[in-house]
């Protein structure tokens, strides 16, 4: 048996995901009104069983590197969720696609893929073995249910972030508010309006990440060289 | 007129940009941290090509200009003009 099996490895929470059928009011209550910064968005195609939707994935920085994140669905009609207790998401129904019913888990951080693989080892011999092991966009995960049905994920990350990745997902933001304006938005309208932001924004951004490069640090705070 | 595909400067989307750049008609410049395909008629991405996992395959797109997907799938990825 490894050194590892005995070691409590996770380190806090890496994101808490959850869908939502208003990006909108999302980005007015995380970003504008707590001012929890975009740190990172998913804009993909959808595509395997269910007739999966396009869908946009985004993050928001809630401190400790730690995050919250959303799934928006384009064309998905928003659940019956007038009656009943719990949250307004909690109540699927039997005909709910199973990429909805997980798109809300939480997924705790590991930092390494030897941590990751201690995880899976320890599943794999219980009664609550490892369902899917899925090296996404830019981590790699693992999967089970908790003995209650609670969708759980464990992660690690397969490169540290650039910081391109947070202009991107700022992009991504604007872009979807804006498109969510009109009526029966879709990804290639997302896709169009990015288009344009980034015409309008990334050589300026580009230009202040190299102008602060050239920053170097003085007691009075950083100063150009 | 030339279309124009956004495409987010990460190590995962280096080797789709690397295979469309080759293809005849294709150009690529920058704009800040995207690169930037252009071509002036219809392009098709090859997905098993380019040996990226299907994550990356489906959000590596950043922005579109003049053209739209008309496919995206498992085999490939197809523009076409507006
Ligand atoms: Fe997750």
């Amino acid at each position: 048996m490894s050194e590892l099996s005995a070691k409590h490895l996770v380190s806090g929470v890496d994101h808490a995901a959850f869908p939502t059928f208003d990006p909108v009011a999302t980005v007015r209550f995380y970003r504008d009104t707590l001012g929890f910064p975009v740190v990172h968005s998913i804009c993909a195609a959808g595509w395997g069983p269910d007739d999966h939707p396009d869908f946009i994935h985004f993050f928001f920085d809630i401190g400790n590197d730690d995050r919250i994140a959303f799934f928006y669905y384009f064309g998905l009609e928003a659940p019956e969720t007038s009656r009943g207790k719990g949250d307004v998401y909690a109540r699927f129904g039997s005909d709910t696609p199973e990429f909805f019913v997980r798109s809300r888990h939480i997924a705790l951080h590991v930092n390494s893929e030897e941590h990751l693989l201690e995880y899976r080892r320890r599943l794999d011999a219980s009664d609550w073995p490892v369902e899917m092991q899925i090296q996404h966009e830019t981590i790699e995960s693992i999967y089970t249910h908790d003995p209650n049905g609670y969708f759980f994920e464990i992660t690690r990350a397969l490169r540290p972030v650039t910081p391109q990745e947070d202009l991107d997902a700022n992009l991504t933001i604007d872009a979807l508010v804006d498109i969510l304006q009109q009526p029966g938005a879709s990804m290639d309208a997302l896709l169009v309006r990015k288009a344009e932001l980034i015409m309008e924004r990334a050589e300026n951004w580009q230009d202040e990440q190299e102008a602060e490069r050239e920053l170097i640090p003085s007691p009075e705070g950083p100063v150009r060289r | 007129m030339t279309a124009r595909l956004f495409v987010l400067d990460v190590p995962e989307n280096v080797p789709i940009v690397e295979i469309a750049r080759g293809y005849p008609g294709v150009s690529l410049e920058k704009v800040g941290p995207y690169f930037v395909l252009a071509a002036e008629s219809n392009v098709t991405v090859d997905r098993r090509s380019t040996g990226v996992r299907h994550a990356v395959w489906y959000s590596w797109v950043g922005g579109l200009e003049g053209w739209q997907i008309e496919q995206w799938d498992r085999d490939a990825f197809r523009l076409v003009p507006r």
